[in-house]
């Protein structure tokens, strides 16, 4: 299974679900990380942790451990 | 209390432009900044005069959802159903930054289900239009059935369609508030089910600006409106900022660039703030000998001289600190640049136990900790914010500042500038290693000090890179300067004078036979005297026993009682014990010159050395000696709980590490 986590810089991908267990999940998805969505790994932090993705016209920097919650195709 | 008048309320998501329309509406000049989620206090103000609207207008911080997901969420979202002082907003003006539509008509959908009487205003229209887009206002409306405005509140444009749009949306009746809709998006399906219908209303409200001919007939075909074909425009954000991230988030340069950007700011200190503290402290000290001079020594000369002009001295004399961190703050909070630092200081800070959201609060903790603080209700996770909170006083903040300087000038010799600056240098990193060091320990003791769950997260959106405007840069670090001075400086300043009346009686005219009741000797003598028999001696010698394992005398044990109402104080409370006369230079070098021939009383041995004065410098990196700081962390903390177990821990660890220095130093030798 694929998860925006293992995106390389610059790679696109579609949502296809969000991990609902995930703790984060409801600020994921309000911040518009939702399935049908198309994302793009913009920018890694020097520790590779947090990562920035373009979604919906903005940049927004999640941790790895959230983007593991995020399941591209 | 619900006055007659209207309450409008702008509410959005965090820099989609809600204080800028505020400032246009009620032509005043708040803080804008691009920092997400720190407009934290709310402001209030009518509408322009020439606007014809009588109705109170409120800015508010930034939310994204009803569901609130951290305390400054919380308190917005509180307020739209009841305002703490204004109750029940009768109309809501939502921003929608047109670039990021779909993700800002989340929140503009939640509020008009929920019953709320809102005008949608699109902001941020220039920025889509250099995609080749643009909204379609009217459709928007008709879809979310309320009115909507593209408006750009930097130029005025629409402004006066938006007016319009209120004005009759003020009169329409109020409808039925249902909290328990609000509160059906805390489910993530029904999130998912209204982005749906969210994105369906975006592909028929965007429109490309110049539609090519095929996608014309396509249309006339299909009698829909234009539907964008997929395009990456949607996606991608605006491309300045994607080659500027490139760049500053780079995995090696962007650290580089970031400890130098950190490291400039604290350099701005050395180069700005201290020429110019010395000039305020030029000016107070020759206003000192001016009033001794012209008025000769009358108990009436001494009050105005080293109760008042010092004290107002000791309220003034790190403005410029202040004005420059916040200065400098602001400008890197506008630019866009604070939220990469966050973003870049998250792994390090998440290892012992802080969040990348902590490195603002933080680094504002420099500046002053009280709107430091406050501004840690911007971190979600309770655990961490009561963490920042926690280590925000070991910052080294602006009152602190003169101390370090008096103390430093005391160790370095004159011609030796440079190593006080080090010495200063040395400080700020020793102030920023204490406070990641205390916070790591803390983590590993977490539940006894810090009860809270841990769902630790890091989620920021990282705004577009902007040229700040100058003038409110400089426009806020003003105010922020004056809320400092208005908390601060009645407190400094009555402490000066209760202090100035403690060391002045009861023996305010000593008998000093045999001398010359006009020479400077006897003025000195006298003094001395009246001092010995004061009732600031009386006090000092009750606390003189703490002071004796460190080899200090009650003189400067009283000079440290105030302080911890006040830190600021110590410098002109130290000038007041040792009856400094300021000899028409810096009041700092007749201190210091005082410090060198102070001895300990009853001894001949010399009551300041080198080991004591860097002992009273540790002892400064950790004391919270701060009324305000402490009443503000009760307040954000919700108990005492927090806050005097910071009094208790930073003042017993002040006490031991000074101990430890002193006699450390002198075990090396060093006097
Ligand atoms: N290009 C552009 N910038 C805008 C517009 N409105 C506001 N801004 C800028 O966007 C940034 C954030 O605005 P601000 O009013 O502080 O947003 P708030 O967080 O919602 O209060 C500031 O730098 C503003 O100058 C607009 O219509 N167009
Ligand atoms: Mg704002």
């Amino acid at each position: 299974m694929r998860t925006a986590a293992n995106l390389s810089n610059g790679e696109k991908a579609r949502i296809t679900s969000v991990d609902l267990r995930h703790p984060s999940a409801r600020r994921i998805l309000e911040i518009g990380f939702t399935p049908g969505q198309e994302i793009e790994l913009l920018n890694k932090s020097f520790f590779n942790d947090p990562l920035a993705f373009a979604v919906r016209g903005t940049i927004i920097a999640i941790r790895k451990d959230e983007a593991k919650s995020i399941i591209v195709e | 209390m619900k006055s007659s008048q209207p309450v409008v309320i702008l509410i959005g998501a965090p820099n989609s432009g809600k204080t800028t329309l505020f400032n246009h509406l009620s032509g005043k000049n708040f803080k804008t900044v691009n920092y997400p989620g720190s407009t934290i206090e709310y402001h209030t103000s009518g509408f322009q005069s020439q606007f014809n609207i009588d109705a109170i207008l409120l800015d508010s911080p930034g939310i994204i959802s009803v569901i609130p997901n951290s305390p400054d969420e919380e308190v917005t979202i509180n307020s739209l159903f009841e305002h703490p002082s204004f109750g029940k907003p009768d109309l809501i003006i939502t921003t929608a930054d047109a670039s990021q539509l779909s993700r800002h008509l989340l929140l503009v959908k939640q509020l008009i289900e929920c019953g709320f009487k809102v005008v949608v205003a699109i902001t941020m229209n220039d920025i889509l239009k250099d995609k080749s887009l643009a909204i379609d206002a009217e459709a928007l409306g008709k879809l979310l059935t309320v009115r909507a405005v593209k408006i750009n509140a930097k130029t005025g444009e629409g402004i006066s369609e938006l007016l319009e749009a209120v004005k009759s949306s003020l009169q329409e009746p109020a409808k039925e508030i249902k909290k328990e809709v609000c509160e059906r998006w805390n489910d993530s399906e029904n999130l998912i089910k209204t982005f749906s219908e969210i994105e369906e209303i975006e592909n028929k409200v965007l429109r490309p600006l110049n539609p090519s001919q095929e996608q014309l007939e396509k249309a006339n075909k299909e009698l829909s409106s234009l539907i964008l074909q997929e395009d990456e425009n949607k996606i991608l954000p605006e491309s300045k900022t994607l080659k500027i991230d490139n760049f500053l988030l780079h995995p090696f340069w962007g650290l580089v660039i970031f400890f130098f950007v950190m490291a400039l700011t604290f350099a701005s200190i050395f180069w700005l703030a201290l020429p110019l503290m010395n000039l305020v402290d030029y000016v107070f000290a020759f206003l000192n000998h001016a009033v001794i001079r012209e008025l000769g020594h009358t108990w009436f000369s001494d009050f105005i001289a080293f109760g008042v002009i010092d004290g107002v001295g000791a309220v003034s004399i790190f403005v410029p600190q202040i004005i420059i961190l916040f200065l400098i703050l602001g400008f890197l909070e506008d630019t866009g640049y604070l939220a990469r630092g966050a973003m870049l200081i998250d792994k390090p800070l998440s290892k012992i136990g802080l969040n990348g959201r902590s490195f603002v609060p933080m680094l504002s903790g420099f500046a002053c900790a009280v709107p430091a603080i406050l501004a840690a209700r911007t971190i979600p996770n309770r655990r961490e914010r009561l963490l920042t909170i926690f280590v925000i006083p070991l910052m080294s903040c602006s009152a602190r500042l003169p101390v370090y300087v008096l103390l430093l000038s005391f160790l370095t010799p004159p011609d030796y500038y440079w190593l006080a600056g080090l010495g200063l240098a040395a400080i700020y990193v020793i102030s920023i290693l204490s406070s990641l060091l205390i916070a790591a320990i803390i983590k590993r003791f977490n539940n006894k000090i810090i009860k809270a769950k841990d769902d630790s997260s890091f989620i920021l959106e990282l705004p577009t890179y902007k040229f700040p405007k100058l003038s409110i840069v400089f426009h806020n670090a003003m105010i922020s300067a004056k809320a400092y001075l208005s908390r601060a400086g009645l407190v400094i300043l009555s402490i000066s004078v209760i202090l100035w009346f403690l060391t002045y009686f009861p023996d305010y005219n000593p008998n000093i036979p045999n001398i010359n009741k006009a020479s400077e000797e006897y003025f000195q003598l006298a003094n001395s005297e009246r001092i010995e028999n004061s009732f600031a001696a009386m006090i000092g010698k009750v606390i003189e026993p703490v002071m004796k394992p460190l080899g200090m005398d009650w003189r400067i044990g009283l000079s440290l009682v105030p302080t911890f109402a006040a830190r600021e104080v110590f410098v002109s409370s130290l000038a007041l014990i040792f009856k400094v006369t300021a000899k028409d230079n810096q009041l700092q070098v007749s201190l210091i010159s005082a410090m060198r021939n102070a001895k300990i009383a009853g001894s001949n041995e010399p009551l300041f050395t080198a080991s004591k004065v860097v002992g009273l410098i540790v002892f400064f990196i950790f004391a919270l000696q701060c009324m305000s700081t402490i009443a503000v962390s009760k307040q954000e903390t919700g108990g005492w709980r927090i806050p005097l177990l910071q009094l208790f821990i930073y003042s017993t660890l002040a006490y031991a590490l000074a101990f430890i220095t002193i006699h450390g130093l002198q075990l090396f030798g060093i006097p």
